[in-house]
């Protein structure tokens, strides 16, 4: 009864066996402010994003997917 | 032929072979089997498939049991549930003629003043109303859950089910073919004994596993169907799903439409085909379809005297002679005082009143289109009966929905007072909000909203929400899948039971909280030696040709230039700045790592070293070692003799210093020994392998029996870390505390290039820091300190912050804590209160603060 | 039915590049973990292994890790039957999956009618009683 999460490794998953990380952003700012949007405004837009997800329960690695909020579709 | 009997209020019922539960009681004389939901009205057989809730009984003391399709089994104990006395002579039956007074939606109008009316009201109405009691059992029944992975899941085991399934394993696909009840149980009869052969064929392909009374929920994201039976959860997991669910008999609203005596066709001719019982000694039938002329030719063909059959014109020749046909009539009403007594037709405009006590209609569909409507993005083929659009009821009085006794007028009510769609009518009507899910009720409903709406208003005609479960299903049932607590346990878990220990939750792991007097156990390690299994600790491996510059990058501090040897205390941040976790790194020759951290953090600081090195792309190797070493720390003034003797290495103060760390064998086991400082004593962490804890342990006793050692736990710990002051993130840090925050700017380092959350701390130092971890003292509090834990810190009126620890400390003879406290202009106010004690801000550490036993 | 027996097993650590890793995983009792990490259950000298890995990527890790991991095993035609009562995972005829059994991250390696199931030793017990108390009807 769940979202399926294709992981690199381990192919499709139940998304319980992940950590979920967010909205990919870049891991630094061009200055301090710009940082605070970094980290605290994501762009959150309804329709696809890059998300960063993690496989807990399996191979624990990250890796990034492409995912529609408003769908779920991934890809 | 007799098979046994069932035991029903107090006499014995015989039940004939193939009878339901139903069928045995209905053959005996009873005519009420439930009495309706609010007005207690008397409710006979109706739909025969178990889908309206006339029938329900309670059987061997569950209550909520459709007896119109359980299987009658020699000594079932069968009651009835509603009712006081009883369901046959209801005194509640008064609250029917109430009806005027308590217009749809009463309750939420009524009862709201007096305030004390509501618990009072709510309790009497809770007795009365529901299926039943609930069986008293001590224990749930065993229920087991499982997964099962297939390509086709096909619903319904009918004719188009059953050819479904037949079509696709003959393509090469694993089949499940599921039914709520038997393989073609619920296929009308005159077409039973068509889909004979289908059944054969499809049990001898061994391609299509078929389980039945197995009732599906729900379809769900994945596609994930949920089945469930008495006592089993099946979550099935297809590529494809194949709805064949069938359709159910339309169910109209007319005024009388609920009485005793009102029966859908289905369960009239199964009544009289298959159970030798006539609905009734004079039966009016009404069919409008094909269907419906089945089943009225198979009453008559049972021996049923039907004196009357309402249908189209076209249908009038093939009504049997005996029976009056009258052409194109409509069904006006039911009338009767507690059962059916007469009907009204109208034919060729005339009304006309025919006498009968039994009313029977088969006048269309109502597809069971359920499963398909709550899941649209899922692959899902709907066939059969079930994909056809189904009959509009007739809507023109009586009981819309029989679960919830909400009639026409009860609804047109509503619509009076504005509820204008059949979304909101369910809501606020309670209809199709009953055991039936909408399946008897949900387009009559619907009908009832579009009869009423502009034409092109398609909000207000929309079928309402279909949501699982399709088909009720018990707790015990759902709660088969239910999670235990996962638990870790160290590899000295049977030593310390062994030993007395009492074993608590933290962390996610079993651990000793004492072993029968944590005031011993405290006094223990400050004057001689304690011994604590500290195995829960995370440990993390951080190696590899980038692992120098991993460490400096997710640390703040400065730690890049530790040398080989040595261990230094860590905060690990987010990227807002926050401490999101603390540790103990130690640098090896070699260039790599361990890292210690918070017990039950292993996972997540794990995750947070992969992502950084993900996302700085360095190559590093990390292994999680928290199973696979077990720790047993050995601390108090006495540690070092006790373990002198166990070990042929040095472990002096040059050897093994405060803040560094050695490879020691330690009674034939090689251990990492950490110095550390946790509890403010001379202590060494010794890391082992986990297999060989217990005989390390066993070592440490024996050798610190001539200095009385005394293995402590996490209640004597609490009071020897706060005594030095130590926070533990979680207890006593709040999700968005800064190292500022709790005192630990020397943790960080801002002359580094960068590091996780740099320049989220170069934005917040601009800003006056708001609050702080601050260390108090306290007198005239109570005489369990513990109590002021979570309590708010008052000055003047006004709260200016929490306690997040507190304990008293024997070695202080005070109360100490620590507690966040808001600062003004980065001062903290004075006058401080918790409760009823006085708090004075101390300095840490509260205990031996020049750390002399600390760096032995 | 099906046999539930419990075992301590050899395993070994191998995190190294994703060539490295690769010229392992042919090796018996070889489990690909990720791209940069193989564990290979049951014994093998490490020395040996740590010399051949060290000639591809001179930078990896190649540990001796058995005492951080528990083996039970289901031995039986009702094997892979209980362990759909545990878990949601597709289990190949033969070979390596890892995921999530009874809601924890383990290793299964099964072969037929033998269903192998490494946990981190911390929740062997854990595991333990989920299997006892789950698959009760089907273990002999």
């Amino acid at each position: 009864m769940t979202l399926r999460i294709p992981c690199p490794t381990c192919g499709e998953r139940p998304h319980t066996e992940f950590t979920f990380g967010g909205e990919a952003r870049p891991a630094v700012a061009e200055d301090t402010e710009a940082d605070f949007a970094r980290v605290f405004l994501p762009d959150n837009h309804p329709g696809s994003a890059r998300e960063r997800w993690f496989h807990a329960l399996g191979c624990r690695t990250w890796f990034e997917l492409t995912r529609d909020a408003t769908t779920n579709r991934i890809g | 032929m007799t098979q046994g009997s069932l035991r029903f209020e107090g006499r014995e019922v015989p039940i004939h072979d193939g009878d339901t539960v139903a069928s045995a009681l209905f053959r005996t004389g009873v005519r009420t089997f439930s009495r309706s939901l609010k007005s207690h009205r008397r409710r006979g057989l109706y739909c025969g498939t178990g889908e309206c809730p006339n029938c329900t009984v309670t059987v061997d003391g569950v209550p909520g049991v459709r007896s119109c399709v359980t299987p009658a089994g020699g000594g079932m104990r069968v009651e009835r549930g509603r009712g006081w006395p009883s369901a046959e002579h209801d005194l509640l039956h008064v609250t029917d003629l109430m009806h005027p007074l308590m217009p749809v939606g009463f309750y939420m109008k009524t009862f709201v003043r007096p305030r004390f009316a509501w618990p009072v009201a709510e309790r009497v109405i809770r007795r009365h109303t529901g299926s039943g009691p609930l069986p008293r059992r001590r224990e749930p029944a065993r229920t087991t859950s499982r997964h099962l992975h297939v390509d086709t899941i096909v619903i319904g085991a009918g004719t188009s089910g059953l050819s479904a399934a037949l079509e696709t394993v003959r393509a090469g696909e694993r089949v499940l073919l599921c039914d709520a009840f038997g393989v073609g149980s619920q296929v009308p009869r005159p077409r039973r004994d068509a889909i004979g052969a289908l059944e054969a064929e499809a049990r001898k392909e061994p391609g299509i596993e078929i389980l039945e009374g197995y009732a599906a929920l729900g379809v769900y994201e994945g596609p994930t169907v949920a089945l469930a039976s008495q006592d089993e959860l099946v979550q099935v997991h297809p590529s494809r799903i194949v709805v064949a669910t069938g359709a159910a008999e339309t169910h109209e609203a007319f005024p009388g439409n609920d009485l005793p005596g009102v029966w859908l066709g289905r369960a009239a001719s199964r009544m009289a085909s298959a159970h030798g019982v006539p609905p009734g000694s004079r039966v009016v039938f009404v069919a409008s379809t094909g269907e419906g002329l089945e089943h009225l030719l198979a009453l008559v063909a049972a021996g049923t005297n039907v004196t009357a059959a309402v249908v189209p014109s076209a249908f009038v020749d093939r009504v049997p002679p005996a029976v009056e046909a009258i052409a194109d009539g409509e069904l006006v009403s039911a009338h009767g005082r507690g059962r059916v007594r007469s009907v009204v037709v109208r034919e060729r405009g005339l009304e006309r009143r025919l006498r009968c006590d039994a009313l029977v209609l088969s006048t269309g569909l109502s597809p069971r289109d359920e499963l398909a409507r709550m899941a649209p993005d899922e692959p899902v083929e709907v066939v059969g009966d079930a994909a056809g659009d189904g009959d509009t009821p007739r809507v023109t009085g009586g009981h819309l929905c029989l679960c919830e006794d909400v009639t026409v007028h009860d609804a047109e009510q509503a619509w009076a007072e504005g509820f204008r769609s059949a979304e909101i009518l369910k809501r606020y009507t309670t209809a199709t909000m009953g055991p039936c899910r909408g399946a008897m009720c949900g387009r009559a409903l619907t009908a009832f909203a579009a009869a009423r709406s502009d034409e092109g208003d398609r909000a207000a005609v929309a079928r309402t929400t279909a949501r699982p479960p399709v088909r009720p299903a018990t707790l015990e049932t759902l709660a088969a899948s239910v999670h235990e607590m996962i638990e870790k346990r160290t590899s000295l878990h049977e030593t310390h039971l062994a030993a007395g220990a009492a074993l608590g939750w933290s962390g996610g792991w079993k651990r000793p909280f004492s072993y029968g007097d944590a005031a011993e156990e405290y006094a223990a390690v400050r004057e001689r030696a304690g011994l604590m299994d500290v195995g829960t600790l995370a440990k993390i491996l951080i190696a590899g040709r980038d692992a120098s510059a991993l460490v400096d990058q997710v640390f703040p501090g400065r730690v890049a230039d530790l040398p080989a040897g040595r261990t230094r205390y860590v905060l690990a941040l987010d990227e807002a700045g926050y401490v999101a976790d603390d540790g103990v790194l130690c640098a090896f020759e070699d260039g790599s790592y361990l890292l210690t951290s918070t017990s039950g953090g292993a996972e997540r600081m794990d995750a947070r070293l992969r992502e950084w090195r993900h996302r700085l792309g360095l190559h590093v190797h990390l292994l999680d070692r928290t199973s696979e070493l077990g720790a047993i720390l050995v601390a108090g003034p006495r540690a070092r003799d006790v373990l002198e003797p166990l070990s042929d290495d040095p472990i002096d103060a040059a050897a093994l210093s405060h803040a560094t760390h050695a490879d020691v064998t330690v009674a034939g086991v090689p251990c990492t020994a950490i110095r550390t400082g946790f509890v403010g004593e001379l202590g060494f962490e010794l890391h082992h392998p986990r297999s060989r804890g217990p005989e390390l342990w066993s070592a440490l006793q024996s050798a610190g029996e001539a200095f009385a050692i005394r293995p402590f736990g996490l209640d004597a710990l609490e009071i020897l870390r706060l005594e030095k002051g130590h926070l533990y993130v979680g207890q006593d840090t709040l999700p968005d505390d800064t190292p500022a925050k709790l005192g630990l700017d020397r943790l960080v380092d801002m002359g580094k290039e960068w590091f996780v959350g740099k320049a989220a701390l170069e934005r917040l130092a601009a800003m006056p820091l708001g609050r702080r971890l601050t260390p108090l003292t306290f007198a005239g509090g109570p005489p369990d300190t513990d109590g002021l834990r979570g309590m708010p810190v008052m000055a003047g009126g006004d709260v200016v912050g929490r306690v997040t620890s507190a304990a008293t400390s024997p070695a202080l003879g005070r109360a100490i804590g620590l507690a966040w406290i808001r600062t003004h202009g980065g001062e903290l106010p004075t006058d401080l209160r918790v409760g009823e004690a006085t708090a004075t801000i101390a300095e840490t550490p509260f205990y031996d603060p020049d750390g002399e036993r600390l760096h032995g | 039915m099906a046999e539930l027996s419990t075992s301590a097993p050899s395993v070994t650590a191998i995190l190294a590049s994703a060539e490295a890793c690769e010229r392992v995983s042919a090796l018996p009792g070889a489990c690909p973990v990720s791209p940069v990490e193989v564990a290979i259950v049951g014994d093998a000298s490490i020395t040996a292994l740590r010399q051949a890995v060290e000639r591809i990527d001179p930078d990896a890790l190649v540990s001796d890790v058995s005492d951080g991991w528990v083996l039970h095993t289901l031995d039986g035609p009702g094997a892979r039957d209980a362990f759909a009562r545990l878990s949601e995972l597709e289990l190949p005829f033969s070979g390596f999956v890892q995921g999530a059994v009874a809601r924890i991250r383990v290793r299964v390696l099964v072969q037929g009618d033998r269903v192998d199931m490494l946990v981190p030793s911390m929740l062997a017990a854990h595991l333990l009683e989920r299997i006892q108390d789950e698959c009760r009807e089907l273990l002999t």
